[in-house]
């Protein structure tokens, strides 16, 4: 074992990154033994790779961008296609209320608060996290790639082997849902403490 | 023609910024001129930019009841350890 391992110590990474990466597999895969795996795999190939790390970035940020892509394979290796019947999606485009010639006839309820924000207070974090774990696997996989990890439409359908209008609905489903919750929790959270 | 049920779709799906020039001019025009796209988009945005917010704060706290147990650590140490005894011979 040479000097920059000891020095920087990678026998103290499953102490100081393991719950924060374990989060961040989780948020994702929504399976926590899928998730153990992940990081348990960046933890040996951080370990291995550890040569090629320069130091610019905090190691959790390196060990995190080594997750990424453990996730993403995981995803990809296990992801099977969901398929939404088309009453589900006539049941999606129905809540929109389109008029003929595809005009809105409906308008969307503002938000309760300003999520803009409520996303710079912690206790709003804690519940941003709670919503996104209650969602259904594959909605929160959808969102979460798309919206946190910003990969594009095509990637995501890949990914998750579905078609661009299950995407579809599957994102706007998943917004709806965690905007209702968003409310519903961050309303009782202000209510308690103000 | 862009109706409300394309703009909708492209604003579930986030890709506006993804798609062609000439598409992407019509579908920011008709946000523009139509009020329920243009709410429908703003909230979006408004979430969108909270999310934005929470990134760029690079926040490390563990918000899940989440944790790699004592044994799930230790297990994970020894293989490390042991892995770069092979890797070393």
């Amino acid at each position: 074992m040479n000097d920059k391992k000891i020095n920087n110590g990678p026998e103290t990474w499953v102490d100081d990154h393991g719950d924060y990466l374990l989060q961040y597999a989780y948020v994702r895969l929504r399976n926590s033994a899928a998730a153990e795996d992940a990081v348990q795999e960046t933890f040996l190939a951080g370990y291995k790779a550890f040569e090629r790390y320069n130091g610019k970035t905090p190691v959790r940020y390196w060990l995190r961008g080594i997750l990424r892509h453990k996730v993403v394979d995981y995803i990809r290796k296990s992801s099977r296609e969901v398929p939404i019947d088309d009453t589900e999606n006539n049941e999606i485009l129905d809540s929109f209320n389109f008029k003929a010639l595809g005009i809105f006839d409906q308008n969307p309820p503002d938000w309760k608060f300003d999520p803009e924000h409520a996303f710079e207070r912690k206790e709003f974090m804690k519940i941003f996290y709670e919503c996104i774990s209650e969602m259904k696997d594959n909605l929160a996989q959808a969102f979460v790639l798309r919206e946190i990890d910003g990969l594009s439409t095509d990637e995501i359908c890949k990914q998750l082997n579905l078609t661009p209008n299950n995407l579809w609905v599957i994102l706007h489903r998943a917004r709806k849902q965690l905007k209702s919750c968003l409310e519903s929790k961050w309303t009782k959270e202000a209510n308690g403490v103000f | 023609m862009i109706t409300c049920k394309q703009v909708s779709k492209a604003l579930a799906e986030n890709r506006i910024h993804e798609l062609p020039w000439h598409k992407r001019l019509g579908l920011k025009l008709h946000i523009k001129l139509c009020f329920v796209c243009g709410k429908a988009n703003g909230q979006i945005v408004q979430l969108q930019n909270g999310i934005k917010k929470m990134l760029d704060q690079d926040d490390e706290s563990i918000y899940l009841n989440v944790k790699l147990s004592d044994e799930t650590k230790n297990n994970i140490k020894e293989k490390m350890i042991s892995n770069n005894e092979y890797n070393d011979n």
